[in-house]
């Protein structure tokens, strides 16, 4: 469980900023603390999994794999941000791999305390949510201009001159 | 202007336990590119020699679209050079080697102007895996083709591996590039030579130590020159690190797919001098003289046995890896023929002499032109490469029959 000194960092978190302190206290309850050392995997791309997290501190990579002992890496998150939210609602494995790139503190919030939210309190829950999607909003963005930048790495590895047309020659 | 685009990757150590993050710019993709031309017969390519200008353009056509293309002698050079194996990055070591200037906007021009006309492809670089990937109906050579590819994923590589070089140099390597392994080798190379003296006069009996299994002798004597085919990759890679070039890679892989060896990228030598050049070149091959001369010492020590056996059949292994590293003439880029082709100024000596025995010297030499001083060298090149290839086989044949 989460320590209670550590309660003021829930201020910090983006997702319960629109929620009453008796809201995030109720939260605060249920969360589960994670601690994870330099190099360390919290769950790789594929595994089962339904829980959504919190750093606390220190910092983590997320990344997909690409072939061999290779992967892209996708983000690196750090205090404040979470992760962990696509298999808590749509139930599938996990998207990415999650390694700390420090020494990380984190809270995982699994699907039942976020069915007890929703139930015990509609309004907090609803503020909750409407942060989730504001985050994902961004996140598809950010998404977007990493697929342009990966474009530009194949144009720019590659040399073709796509703005030429086809038909040059002498 | 927009600054290159990057990639970040995690690379996970082989354990799994750990990674490493790297930035990987596109202009180093770029310069791993290995441009190939379309097939032989899908283009031609004419000379247009002008004689106010004193020097020859080419026209490159391509059949199969019906687009031309012009070409510099620089640019034909580069284009002569892309054949699937060489990348970006050494087709500008080639082109400083031929015109003695950096210049890499030509091939980045070059390319672009191929790319436009169709006349550059991608296919595999190994005949090999071209024939099997063309017969892929076929469950053979689909099987073939998928072993060749996990054999290949064998390759180990490391591209910092020269801050461990630069470290074991520091920390005495230094030595084999002073007077003091000069003499080392000096005076190993000498005992060695009194040794074979010495093991001459019982050479009918060397290989009786392997007594009744004198083929899984051999094997193991093999298997252990195997493991110190590495040192020879270290020198070279040692070798840069003492001219202060850098190693930008070391590694074991699969040669085409089933050849095992290590090697050391060695390219950034070729910014050094041609003393550094000719250094790293015979660095690697010094070592078999080392190893070899020391064995034959060793085994000239020993008392009949198995130990002697060993150090003398591992000896003559060195001796023959030596003479096969250092002797250019053999259509093989070895260690000498690097050597070679430095001195003369010829980067791409085999391609060309082989072009120019098959498709002009009987032209000439019916017309009764004389030959140019390059183009003696071209015939002697291949003169004595296929003169060491034949004597190499009938010596063998020889050996057979004689020992059978």
């Amino acid at each position: 469980m989460a320590k209670a000194t550590d309660f003021k960092f829930l201020q910090e978190v983006l997702l319960f900023k629109d929620l009453a302190e008796d809201e995030k206290a109720a939260v605060w309850a249920r969360l589960e603390e994670r601690r994870l050392r330099r190099g360390d995997v919290l769950f790789r791309e594929g595994d089962g999994g339904k829980e959504l997290f919190f750093i606390r501190s220190g910092a983590v990579i997320v990344s997909k794999h690409v072939k061999g002992r290779v992967e892209q890496v996708l983000a690196r998150l750090g205090p404040g941000d979470f992760f962990g939210e696509m298999s808590l609602f749509d139930d599938q494995p996990r998207s990415a791999t999650i390694q700390a790139e420090d020494e990380t503190v984190m809270y995982g919030l699994d699907r039942a305390s976020l069915d007890y939210l929703i139930e015990q309190n509609p309004r907090a829950a609803t503020a909750f949510f409407t942060q989730v999607v504001l985050v994902l909003i961004k996140r598809l963005r950010d998404s977007s201009e990493l697929v342009a930048e990966v474009t530009r790495w194949g144009l720019e590895a590659t040399g073709v001159d796509v703005e030429r047309p086809a038909s040059g020659g002498h | 202007m927009s600054t290159r685009a990057k990639l970040e990757l995690l690379v996970r150590s082989e354990s799994g336990d750990d990674f490493r993050i790297t930035k990987v710019e596109s202009s180093l993709a770029y310069r791993q590119v290995r441009p190939q031309r379309i097939t032989e017969g899908q283009y031609e390519v004419a000379a247009l020699r002008s004689s106010v200008r004193r020097s020859t353009t080419y026209v490159v056509k391509n059949r199969l679209n019906e687009k031309y293309i012009e070409l510099s002698e620089a640019e034909k050079f580069l284009w002569d050079q892309m054949n699937g194996r060489t990348s970006v990055e050494e087709l500008g070591v080639a082109y400083v080697l031929r015109f003695g200037a950096f210049d890499f906007d030509i091939i980045h021009s070059l390319i672009d102007k191929l790319q436009r006309a169709e006349l550059l492809t991608m296919r595999p670089v190994s005949r090999l895996r071209e024939v099997l990937a063309r017969n892929r109906r076929n469950p053979a050579a689909r099987a073939a083709e998928a072993t060749l590819k996990a054999l290949e994923r064998l390759t180990v590589g490391s591209r910092s591996a020269h801050e461990a070089f630069a470290r074991v140099y520091r920390y005495g390597a230094f030595l084999i590039f002073s007077p003091v392994g000069l003499g080392l080798l000096a005076l190993v190379t000498v005992l060695g030579f009194r040794g074979t003296r010495e093991i001459w006069n019982d050479s009918a009996n060397l290989y009786h130590g392997f007594g009744e299994h004198p083929i899984i002798g051999l094997v193991l004597v093999k298997l252990f020159f195997f493991l110190t085919l590495i040192t020879h990759q270290m020198l070279h890679a040692l070798a840069l690190v003492h001219y202060g070039r850098r190693v930008k890679e070391f590694g074991f892989t699969m040669l085409h797919g089933f050849l095992p060896t290590f090697y050391a990228d060695v390219t950034d030598v070729f910014m050094g001098s041609r003393r550094a050049r000719i250094v790293a070149g015979i660095s690697g091959p010094l070592v078999h003289l080392f190893l070899g001369s020391l064995y034959i010492y060793l085994a000239s020590q020993c008392g009949p046995g198995l130990l002697k056996s060993f150090l003398v059949a591992s000896a003559i292994i060195q001796s023959q890896s030596l003479f096969f590293s250092l002797y250019p003439f053999c259509f093989l880029e070895m260690d000498g023929y690097h050597v070679l082709v430095d001195w003369l100024g010829l980067p791409r000596l085999k391609s060309e002499s082989l072009s120019f025995v098959r498709h002009r010297l009987w032209q000439r030499l019916r017309a009764g032109v004389g030959l140019s001083r390059e183009e003696v060298v071209f015939v002697s090149y291949v003169g004595l490469s296929i003169f060491s290839i034949a004597a190499f086989v009938g010596l063998n044949v020889w050996f057979l029959v004689h020992t059978t």
